[in-house]
């Protein structure tokens, strides 16, 4: 009685941990692959990626509830600075779906960069974001040089030297 | 060189039922190649470390309001507490965090049903005071967490020692969480004391030793509730008797079983948060319970939150239990039976309870609370019927003070 | 005298698979921002749940549930 009531809670718990590695539906945009262009409203004007070709793109997905995100933010703006001489864009792409929570947001964490509001979550469907922030470093041919999820101090060192050798290895 | 969006978006809808993808080479799961990394918020590190601190007054009484207990209305015990936690993150890998806690009591419980109360000192397997504590380090994964932790507490008659070990695991959505868990727990309870009463007095203390494993699901069920789902087994043996109680002796072991439901949703009209829950419990003792847990959590303006709360609980009696006679204040005779106890929290009764926590938040750092709770206990207020009438109607309250601060 | 094993029915595992892995629609990442308010997690103010479950814990029969490890006490 007591093994077979053993097996069967094992035999379910093998299952339930098969169907997790098999659950994963995603598509998410990789190293080498064209990314797709859009046009967004943005703090500015539309914000449309193709006229942004030609130059290294620092595409990141964000949104103001998010605290990792926010702590990107200091560094997305030092990135531009630094950077922008050299070809380096950053545009942001903000997923609140009330885009007023992204205006308040950014009244209080200045951005020295492009803004561009998704509030339908079209952008991230297609990009199969899986994380918030996540962040597309695309080359001047509109290709996916590396795709980053969420936001540390540790991991921000190493997508510098990423975008260090990007913008010298033209 | 780019694609249009709307293209994009057509073509993806069309095959995302086959497996051929024609976006094929463009749209290729990225997933697996990525590196460790916090997936989302909720599982990730935490960002900030904590410390906190909270102050407990808790008081107690019994009021004898039926015509049987008439006149066995009294105070019972008084707790006041102290407990501190801190959490510390390092590394956005790794969270330290811990508790401690002593705690003071005074008064008295009964030694039998609601009666037997010692002389005005202070009784009960609570002594004086009580110190406890936990530790735990937790490794964060980009999908799953690994909790180490150990646990003590210590009073001048019980000592308590445990450790236990608990996993996460998350699908790539984040939808779904699986969680696994295993403790172990050994107590040792003096029983050389002038306290302890006469057929318990032993030179050698008890011992106790308890088990528990736990396999739980947490899983979004859309973006405003999430569940969880957690069953926990336990089993336990040793001294499971009261050293204080009298008459009562309990069997040498206890398997206990719980279900336990949990369910929140968030309303977007008020911008505020239902927490309801359900606990199932049943031991090898026959005691059967249910729990009923519900609190609305609301934001208001200026920082502050108000979350009103109540539960209720019913509870069935032990197979041991032993009932009041025609008389409450003399115990029932148990001779010739096995296992026997007399202790009121192994009758039958169901409890009401009502509380009301109000924080306040200052800043990004600050944040202050106090929580008033009362609970009522009544020997008629079980699902299934009436419980003991001769135990009286038992009321506590508790009110919480504290202060945390995030840096 | 009963046994543990009759508590742990079939079904309850059961019905926590088919919750866990059901056709409910999945929640997208950049839809989560109400997921991410503290009081929608399962974990709450530790030193509020650490009296509340040791005052229920020490004046009622039935106790656990929400996790394991953690402090013991003599509140028997």
């Amino acid at each position: 009685m007591k093994t077979q009531k053993m097996k069967k809670f094992g035999a379910a718990f093998i299952a339930l941990v098969l169907s997790f590695g098999l659950s994963s539906n995603a598509s998410a945009l990789d190293k080498g692959e064209k990314v797709p262009d859009f046009s967004l409203p943005g703090k500015q004007g539309a914000v449309k990626l193709s006229d942004k070709a030609g130059s290294l793109i620092y595409l990141d997905f964000w949104a103001s509830w998010c605290g990792p995100c926010r702590q990107s933010f200091p560094w997305m703006n030092e990135m531009q600075a630094k950077y922008k001489a050299k070809g380096l864009q950053v545009v942001a792409v903000n997923l609140d779906a009330r885009t007023d929570d992204a205006m308040k947001f950014l009244a209080q964490n200045h951005a020295d960069f492009t803004v561009a509001f998704d509030s339908k979550g079209q952008t991230p469907r297609v990009f199969g974001v899986k994380g918030m922030p996540t962040s597309f470093l695309i080359d001047r041919n509109g290709m996916v040089l590396m795709q980053h999820v969420g936001f540390k101090h540790a991991d921000s060192e190493d997508i510098e030297k990423q975008i260090q050798s990007a913008l010298e290895g033209k | 060189m780019f694609h249009e969006l709307n293209d994009m978006r057509k073509q993806r809808e069309l095959c995302q039922n086959r497996k051929a993808s024609v976006l094929g080479a463009l749209l290729a799961s990225a997933a697996m190649l990525l590196p460790l990394a916090n997936l989302v918020y909720a599982d990730a590190a935490p960002e900030k470390g904590m410390v906190g601190i909270k102050y407990l007054n808790y008081h107690d009484s019994q009021t004898g309001d039926t015509p049987l207990t008439a006149g066995m209305s009294r105070d019972r015990i008084d707790v006041n507490a102290l407990s501190f936690m801190g959490m510390v993150p390092i590394d956005g890998k790794w969270t330290i965090a811990g508790t401690f806690i002593e705690d003071s009591v005074t008064g008295a419980s009964p030694a039998y049903h609601g009666w037997g109360f010692p002389a005005e000192t202070a009784s009960g397997a609570s002594g004086d005071l009580r110190h406890a504590g936990d530790l735990n380090v937790t490794r964060y994964f980009s999908r799953g967490t690994l909790t180490l932790g150990t646990s003590y507490s210590e009073e001048s008659d019980y000592k308590s020692l445990g450790c236990s070990l608990n996993g996460t695991l998350s699908t790539e959505s984040k939808n779904t969480t699986l969680s696994l868990g295993t403790a172990l727990n050994s107590d040792t309870i003096d029983l050389d004391r002038d306290t302890v009463v006469g057929g318990k007095r032993n030179p050698d203390p008890g011992r106790k030793t308890v088990f528990s494993g736990l396999l739980g699901v947490t899983r979004v069920v859309a973006q405003n509730d999430i569940m969880q789902m957690t069953m926990t087994m336990t089993h336990g043996y040793g001294y499971y008797s009261d050293p204080y109680k009298d008459p009562d002796i309990r069997p040498g072991h206890r398997n206990m079983f719980t279900f336990m439901t949990r369910w929140n949703h968030h309303f977007e009209g008020p911008n505020g948060t239902a927490r309801l829950s359900y606990r199932y419990y049943s031991d090898s003792f026959g005691i059967k319970g249910h729990t009923f847990d519900a609190e609305y959590v609301q934001p208001l303006s200026n920082d502050w939150q108000i979350t009103p709360l109540v539960r209720y609980y019913s509870q069935s009696a032990a197979d041991f239990y032993v009932p009041t006679g025609s008389d409450p204040l003399v115990m029932t005779p148990t001779t010739g039976m096995a296992h026997y106890s007399e202790d009121q929290r192994l009758s039958a009764f169901g409890a009401l309870s009502f509380g009301i926590k109000i924080s306040k938040e200052f800043g990004d750092e600050w944040l202050a609370d106090v929580k008033y709770e009362h609970s009522q206990q009544c020997y008629d207020w079980g699902i299934n019927g009436k419980g003991d009438p001769g135990i009286p109607t038992f009321n506590m309250r508790a009110i919480q003070i504290g202060v945390s601060r995030k840096f | 005298m009963k046994s543990i094993r009759g508590c742990m029915k079939p079904w309850l595992l059961f019905f926590m698979l088919t919750c866990a892995f059901s056709g409910c629609a999945s929640v997208q990442p950049w839809e989560k921002q109400n997921l991410a308010k503290p009081e929608m997690t399962f974990e709450g103010d530790r030193l509020d749940t650490g009296y509340t479950e040791h005052i229920y814990s020490s004046k009622e029969a039935s106790s656990g549930g929400s996790g394991v490890g953690g402090g013991g006490c003599g509140c028997n």
